[in-house]
């Protein structure tokens, strides 16, 4: 998984060598299709990860790992917010405990799955230097308890990706590249 | 040569990435996926489709794209960013706003850096462990090398019996000889907390920010969570608009306009800021 990732980013990094833009920190068009398709990929595998997280048939152990992996697609202090049709109120979770908190949910059966539509912002440029955009997903959660017991919801999750430009030597050379980290997540359920 | 190579390897290797990639199950429900596609799910796609720059799907037209901004696309977009279930806008408001975005000499575009518009967010704070509702307005400010939502000001009803009093009346006062005995009255002016204000100039406005600032300094005032988010635009010439989010069943979904006025002058404009700012002066 590691090397998957770090191949898009060293293909990023080849696509943008020489680019007069990339040289102030500036993202051309192109390039911002390039990062999209980047940023989609990561949110594809945290959708990947929450799916075995929550599958009842995963075996603790690998849970963990997979916990571990997804984790490692945040950058530090991200958080989720979420919020239900019921309660307006927004609770607020560490990435760790979110996933916790999934895996632990009192249901003998659980399906996760995401509906095929995705939407991506604009990027803008923080006072930081670094790029902040928005992709929007949804996912259908059902679970089901062996006493008949069963819950469905809908909802929308609102991922934080933050683009930064990185630097690393590959053979005496340093090539730059545009990295992309997710952040905090808002998670609201729809009426879907 | 070699870093086409490796481009072309790479290549090879994304597309199988990709591939191996889509494994989590995708939900086919056709009712539920076109309510999906409809809603308009974040403000910069509320943006992008006011201004005709997204196709369907949501993905953004090339800037020399024919359909790029084209009134026909703008056209077909604006109808469905309406609240349809606010029977108070009216639609022939809705043609004239329609009229004097798409049709004018200059068709007006939605600028996200182009200010005159500002974001209103209902929070709940904890006031010596009592909730209260505390609103802030934020605007979009440039600093160092991008930009950053500042928080512009703040209204708090719990605030307000603070700074309350009553100018109609001659009230209290420092008589204007004061000076000549070092102010000495000003013992009594603050013996009684209740009428201090009084002795505050005629336009004296509290400031909500500051003191919001320094009971979050002291340790009085903690937050608990946003309970509502909503934009209000004047960056139209001669007109205000609100945008808010709806999450409910149909199409009719997500960050559409909630209020639309046409402001037919500058004091209009200023006497409805002035109002959602919830400003008495």
């Amino acid at each position: 998984m590691h090397s998957i990732k770090y191949v898009y980013a060293l293909l990023l990094s080849l696509c943008i060598l020489g680019q007069a833009s990339a040289q102030k920190g500036e993202i051309s068009p192109s390039r911002k299709q390039a990062i999209d398709s980047l940023a989609l990929e990561k949110v594809r595998d945290l959708s990947k990860y929450i799916s075995i997280i929550g599958n009842k048939k995963t075996p603790f152990s690998e849970a963990q790992r997979v916990m571990d992996r997804a984790e490692e697609l945040f950058a530090p202090d991200s958080e989720m917010g979420v919020s239900s049709l019921n309660r307006k109120e927004v609770n607020y979770y560490k990435v760790r405990k979110y996933f916790e908190r999934l895996m632990a949910l009192n249901y003998d059966r659980v399906s996760i799955e995401w509906y095929d539509i995705h939407y991506i912002s604009d990027l803008e440029r923080q006072p930081d230097g670094r790029y902040v955009g928005v992709v929007t997903i949804y996912q259908r959660f059902e679970g089901e308890s062996d006493d008949g017991l069963k819950y469905k919801d809908t909802t929308k999750k609102d991922i934080t990706i933050y683009v930064e430009r990185k630097k690393t030597q590959i053979q005496g050379r340093t090539i730059e590249f545009w990295d992309v980290m997710l952040g905090d997540i808002r998670v609201t359920e729809t009426s879907a | 040569m070699i870093y086409v190579r490796a481009a072309i390897f790479f290549t090879w290797v994304l597309g199988l990435a990709t591939t191996m990639s889509v494994q989590a199950q995708l939900v086919s429900d056709m009712d539920d996926e076109s309510r999906l596609y409809a809603e308009t799910k974040q403000v910069n796609q509320f943006f992008r489709r006011f201004n005709g720059e997204e196709d369907d799907k949501g993905d953004r037209y090339d800037p020399k794209d024919r359909q790029y901004q084209s009134v026909k696309l703008r056209k077909k977009y604006l109808g469905m960013l309406f609240d349809a279930g606010n029977a108070g806008i009216k639609s022939d408001l809705k043609a004239q706003f329609g009229k004097d975005v798409l049709e004018g000499a200059n068709p007006v575009i939605l600028d996200f850096h182009g200010g005159n518009w500002f974001a209103e967010v209902h929070t709940t704070f904890l006031y010596n462990n009592k909730a209260q509702t505390m609103i802030l307005f934020l605007k979009l400010e440039k600093d160092h090398l991008g930009t950053k939502w500042v928080i512009d000001r703040v209204h708090a009803d719990m605030f307000d019996p603070y700074f309350k009093r009553d100018t109609t009346k001659v009230g209290k006062f420092l008589h204007p000889l004061s000076h000549e005995l070092d102010f000495m009255n000003l013992r009594k002016a603050f013996q009684n907390s209740d009428s201090v204000s009084q002795f505050a100039g005629k336009r004296f406005v509290a400031d909500h920010l500051s003191v919001f600032l320094y009971e979050i300094k002291k340790g009085n005032l903690k937050f608990k969570t946003v309970d509502e988010v909503k934009f209000h635009f004047f960056q139209i010439p001669g007109w205000y608009f609100e945008l808010s989010e709806f999450n409910r069943p149909g199409n009719n979904n997500g960050w559409l306009i909630s209020n639309l006025v046409s402001l037919k002058s500058e004091s209009e404009r200023n006497i409805l800021r002035k109002y959602l700012y919830y400003e008495t002066k």
